[in-house]
């Protein structure tokens, strides 16, 4: 049985390793157009998905907020960075200033917010964070003293000397956006052994259990929000440096279900499944376009709501889950366990309805 | 009894509504007693503990431990006091390893529960984990995930993680119920070798375990007190036969 595990373990690391290889060479083996568009988006909507995953797969909360809280990221750098030339307060300040602030207020905001929501679950949680989004959206859409509804542009002209001229050199962004992703998948994997992660399942699996054995849940909850809103913020501060603006269509309802829808497609349950579903996402975003169906016509909307679909009934795990079957199949799975646990060793995935 | 109480009740009561599920309960347990709370389904013990715990509020009264009244004190601050419990249902963390089950109870009374990053002091506290799961004849499973784990393997795992604390005060409610007669024997004998210096509470409706291990017991009765007495009085005791064990033996 534990050989059966290290075959699985071992196949991941390969198909990790390859993959790690095959990105870091990107630039020399795509075109321009799949480095620049394919896959720095997925690096950034991946982190933003992770934001999702993690909330989800180790606190049982799945978020609609993490898009606002991305936006939130976004509107702060367009804010401070811009001079004069756009919507907004144009403060003009430091670039790498304006990365550290936007991601402080962000987690700052992300911990208030936490401090709301932690304290129901399940359907209630959801809909506190939807409230977020909502909000989120509505305030960039009315108050043109930071935003109005055409948002603010020309970002992409002030980004800090690492990230340097976008349009001139495109592959140091992916290299960028590449490394935080990295960074986020290894920091997550990480903080989940840490007495804080898990801590953070236990509240998941069991929150009376986790008080009566002397842990705030509520204070837990909340910084695992707070948490969640850093990462998101992260993907907020690339997505203005990548698409140069953001206005309150990048933050409103269709962008939050989209999110939801990827990290959805990729596996709630698993953090890998953040830029698969990511990378699924932008793929069929950018391919089946001009596809026409019978009946169903070719929108975009009509494919990816049959692809969700089919995702939700034949793989509730997602591609990760997926995968687990695949690989339980071929390498041997672990005999005994119940059927939720087993199918997914990253903790079970709770349903968007069932916490 | 002539120390001080380490846990004493004055008139706890608590209401579900309409329903009075425990009315005006004095108790008194002195440093060390084990005491075994017994009474029919519905008697009112499991709430009881809950409101000892602090998982339920009482609707009136007062709960004191360690000398200091505790009516109002959140249920994490009881545990971090040296109180410890387990619950009917495991209430096991599912998706963590035995291990880690085990390290969070440790971890929850040891501070350091919010630390994101992980110590070189950490592996001391998963050393104690699997010294508990020794105890609880469990350690056979640390790696395995609980959600894969037999009931029975569920009650060792609680049990484990209830004495990985090292409690002052242990309340176990139900630890037999459906374990096999091999396992309800090896229980028996954890529970008669425990460290004298902690305080039992113990519910229990097999008696050859509750009156084996209480040097007192509480007779429960539709949310009252009723009879409280060494086993041999509630042994003796026509009330108690009439309401439990009588009732208890015609049912089977």
């Amino acid at each position: 049985m534990s050989g059966a595990r290290s075959a699985k373990t071992l196949v991941e690391r390969a198909i990790g390793l390859a993959v790690l290889v095959v990105a870091a060479i990107g630039p020399v083996l795509f075109s321009d157009y799949w480095v620049n568009t394919i896959l720095t988006q997925t690096f950034l909507l991946g982190i933003a998905a992770a934001s999702l995953i993690f909330l989800s797969a180790y606190g049982g909360m799945v978020s609609l907020a993490q898009t606002a809280l991305y936006g939130i990221a976004g509107f702060a750098v367009g804010n401070m960075v811009t001079q004069g030339e756009t919507k907004g307060l144009n403060l003009g300040w430091d670039p790498t200033l304006s990365l550290v602030l936007a991601i402080a207020l962000t987690t700052a905001l992300g911990l208030l917010f936490g401090l709301v929501a932690s304290r129901s679950a399940g359907i209630y949680f959801l809909m506190i964070t939807l409230t977020f989004a909502v909000i989120g959206n509505y305030f960039f859409g009315q108050v043109t003293l930071v935003s109005g509804f055409s948002g603010i542009s020309g970002i992409d002209r002030y980004t800090p000397g690492f990230v340097g001229d976008v349009v001139a050199h495109p592959n140091r962004l992916y290299y960028v956006a590449l490394i935080v992703a990295l960074a986020v998948y290894g920091l997550i994997r990480y903080v989940r052994r840490a007495p804080f992660g898990l801590a953070l399942q236990g509240v998941r699996d069991e929150p009376v259990r986790m008080s009566s054995l002397g842990y705030n849940v509520a204070l837990h909850r909340t910084l695992a929000f707070g948490f969640g809103a850093f990462i998101a913020s992260l993907a907020g501060v690339l997505y203005v440096w990548w698409n140069g603006q953001v206005d309150p269509q990048t933050i409103g309802l269709q962008a939050t279900i989209d999110l939801l829808v990827v990290a959805v497609i990729g596996g709630l349950g698993r953090i890998e499944g953040a830029w698969l579903g990511a990378f699924a996402f932008i793929l069929i975003n950018n391919y089946v376009r001009g596809v026409e169906l019978p009946v169903v016509g070719g929108s975009f909307n009509t494919i990816i709501g049959l692809i969700f679909l089919a995702v939700v009934v034949l793989s509730p795990g997602g591609l990760m889950g997926l995968w687990e079957r695949v690989a339980q199949g071929r390498l041997g799975g672990r005999g005994g366990g119940s059927p939720r646990v087993a199918a997914d060793p990253a903790g079970p995935a709770p349903g968007i309805g069932s916490r | 009894m002539s120390a001080e109480p380490i846990l004493r009740l004055r008139g706890v009561g608590r209401r579900f509504g309409g329903l009075h599920a425990v009315r005006a309960v004095d108790l008194d347990v002195a440093p060390g007693e084990r005491r075994a709370i017994l009474g029919p389904n519905g008697a009112g013990k499991t709430t009881l503990f809950n409101v000892i715990a602090g998982d339920l509020p009482p609707s009136s009264g007062h709960v004191e431990l360690f000398g200091g009244d505790v009516t109002l004190l959140p249920a994490r601050r009881r545990a971090t006091l040296g109180l410890a419990r387990t619950y009917q249902q495991s209430r096991l963390f599912l998706g963590l390893s035995v291990e880690d089950n085990i390290y969070l109870a440790i971890r929850g009374v040891s501070g350091g529960r919010l630390r994101p990053v992980i110590l070189p002091g950490d592996r001391e506290l998963r050393r104690r984990a699997r010294q508990a799961a020794g105890r609880a004849a469990i350690d056979g499973k640390l790696p395995e995930l609980v959600g894969s784990l037999s009931h029975g393997e569920h009650r060792q795992v609680a049990l484990a993680m209830a004495l990985a604390t090292e409690p002052t005060v242990l309340m176990l409610d139900e630890p037999a119920s459906g374990l096999s007669r091999g396992e309800r024997q090896l229980l028996t004998e954890l529970l008669l070798a425990l460290d004298p210096a902690i305080t039992l509470l113990l519910i229990e409706h097999d008696m050859d375990i509750a009156l084996a291990v209480a040097e007192r017991v509480t007779m429960m009765h539709d949310g009252r007190v009723i009879v409280e007495g060494t086993p041999a009085e509630i042994r003796a005791n026509e009330l108690v036969h009439e309401l439990y064990l009588g009732s208890r033996y015609t049912d089977e």
